[in-house]
């Protein structure tokens, strides 16, 4: 069933010549305990597309994706102001349920955090509060999810072990499959492999390229090389200003701001 | 050039010297404190020391104190553990860095170093003299107001330890299972407890040894009681009470009594001690 509505999903992005804008950002401004971080932000993020956000250290840039799932709400005297629109409503919107803003957007950190309990009970955890499925239903989501994040030949005889056994790059592939197995339509990366060695990298931006097809994936990035090999779409902030949002290859290629340019040629940050 | 080398090569020496020479102190003293309690109190330490009963003077041994001992101690820990854990959840999950948690902490950090025979004399107010009143002295001392009594001193060890362990927990664990669109009390109680529960143990475990050595709150709440009890609403003795009783007594067997339970609950505290660190290390989960 799920792979016929795969099949589906897939088909609808190839006949769309252009693709459809799943998240619209209109002058968005942040600010921490009064510290203006985000500066009028306007950008249309398309869907099912990799839009990577680059930029210097304290740009913005994580700031900006942590409003996605407002995931910032959990600390206080910070605000967002602004609308950001996800498929036509507004998720800062206080009358938004935060329940189905987190199913619908599902998140990866920049450390990978398993929860302190089995492989198998980390994958579950989330779909269990959000579904109730029968032992075998959910084995079967479970399955699904580590197999979407690339993860299954590795731990399916060790489902029952303590997730904390596992490799830091196989941690945060176990983090990844957490936040599919609730099938949300948006996947946030943050900074999803500066905590990794090369070849874990390697298979994680290996992975994002396959999940495209599925989830509308942002991914912040502190490395170029990163942002240019996996992603369609590239921002780049400076000073909590989106300075120039386009194509991967232009942005890299002939960026259209000399800001940009400066950055990515390394003359600065 | 050689001659910054040189010294900085001699104050390492020098500081190792000392600190080493520290740690030497503080072992011979634990040392000697085992080894004379073992000493003096080997002429005692035998079958008769834990199936005797006090009753019988001389001839009898420890063993109502130990087990009055063991149910105090389980009451005090019984009460103070859901009470104590609960608190320290709220001051590191819902009340840190606010002004009511920050007083909260301060006001059981005072709790903390209070004089033990403070608890005794409070609970004694508040338990012992209204149940005689109450029940026209049929029932006042007992071994449940010496249990509330060390509860109240466990208490603050337990929430000093639960606050702080939750506190250890990298706020990522949070933003992680909130981004899965868990709420906060499910975030708490399985998955932060989950992640800081080794140490919340041993703060349990340490608040147990703590409290198996107290004297002073027990004189005027369990009292005594030379005959073997379970019940917890009778008087009831404890090891500390009879190490202090027997330690006043004139005769020598008395001495190597209270030697041989002072030998008792020290080996009990250290095997606790060595019990806590080995669920710590056992369990100690690391997030970086």
């Amino acid at each position: 069933m799920t792979d016929s509505a795969l099949a589906v999903n897939t088909a609808q992005t190839m006949a769309a010549p252009l693709a459809d804008t799943k998240i619209t950002v209109r002058n968005l401004h942040f600010y921490y305990n009064g510290f203006h971080a985000l500066k009028g932000i306007n950008m249309d993020i398309p869907e099912k597309k990799v839009t990577a956000i680059i930029g210097p250290s304290g740009c913005g840039k994580s700031t900006l994706l942590r409003i996605f799932n407002r995931i910032y709400a959990i600390y206080p005297k910070l605000e967002a102001k602004g609308d950001i629109v996800l498929d036509g409503e507004n998720i800062l919107d206080p009358g938004y349920s935060m329940n189905r803003l987190r199913s619908k957007v599902g998140m990866v950190f920049q450390k990978p955090v398993p929860f302190p309990m089995t492989i198998f009970e980390n994958v579950a955890y989330g779909i269990r509060h959000h579904e109730k499925l029968s032992k075998s239903d959910m084995e079967g989501r479970v399955e699904q999810a580590l197999r979407s994040a690339a993860l299954w030949d590795e731990v399916k005889d060790k489902l029952k072990q303590n997730a904390l056994g596992l490799s830091g790059g196989q941690q945060q592939r176990l983090c990844i499959a957490r936040a599919i197995a609730l099938k949300p339509e948006v996947l946030l990366l943050d900074e999803p492999t500066s905590a990794l060695d090369p070849i874990a990298t390697s298979r994680i931006e290996q992975l994002v390229e396959e999940l495209k097809s599925e989830f509308t994936i942002v991914i912040v990035t502190h490395n170029m090389q990163q942002a240019a090999r996996c992603s369609d779409l590239t921002a780049f902030m400076y000073m909590g200003e989106l300075i120039e949002f386009d194509n991967t290859e232009k942005i890299f290629t002939k960026p259209g701001k000399k800001q940009t340019e400066d950055y990515i040629t390394g003359r600065f940050g | 050039m050689s001659s910054i080398y040189l010294r900085r090569r001699i104050t390492n020496w020098l500081a190792m010297g000392f600190s080493a020479l520290a740690t030497l102190i503080g072992l011979t003293f634990l040392a000697w404190i085992l080894w004379e309690t073992l000493r003096q109190g080997i002429s005692a330490l035998n079958f008769k020391l834990f199936t005797g009963i006090t009753a019988n003077g001389d001839e009898g041994g420890l063993a109502n104190a130990m087990v009055g001992s063991l149910i105090i101690n389980f009451l005090g820990i019984a009460i103070a553990t859901p009470i104590g854990v609960l608190a320290g959840t709220w001051l590191a999950e819902y009340a840190n860095r606010t002004k009511l948690g920050e007083t909260i902490r301060f006001l059981n950090d005072i709790l903390l170093s209070a004089p033990s025979i403070v608890m005794g004399l409070f609970v004694y107010t508040i338990i012992v003299l209204p149940s005689t009143v109450l029940t026209h002295g049929s029932t006042s001392f007992s071994g449940f107001a010496g249990g509330v009594a060390l509860a109240l001193i466990a208490l603050p060890v337990i929430v000093r330890t639960t606050d702080e362990m939750l506190r250890l927990v990298p706020s990522t664990l949070r933003e992680a299972a909130l981004s899965l669109g868990v709420p906060q009390w499910k975030l708490t109680m399985q998955i932060l407890i989950r992640a800081a529960r080794s140490g919340i143990i041993t703060g349990v475990l340490l608040a147990l040894a703590r409290i198996s050595g107290e004297t002073a709150p027990l004189l005027f709440t369990a009292f005594g009681n030379n005959y073997m009890t379970l019940n917890p609403i009778d008087k009831m003795s404890s090891l500390p009470q009879i190490i202090y009783q027997y330690a006043n007594d004139p005769g020598d067997t008395a001495h190597a009594m209270a030697w041989a339970g002072a030998f008792v609950v020290t080996m009990f505290v250290l095997l606790l001690s060595l019990g806590s660190r080995l669920v710590f290390s056992r369990n100690k989960v690391s997030h970086d």
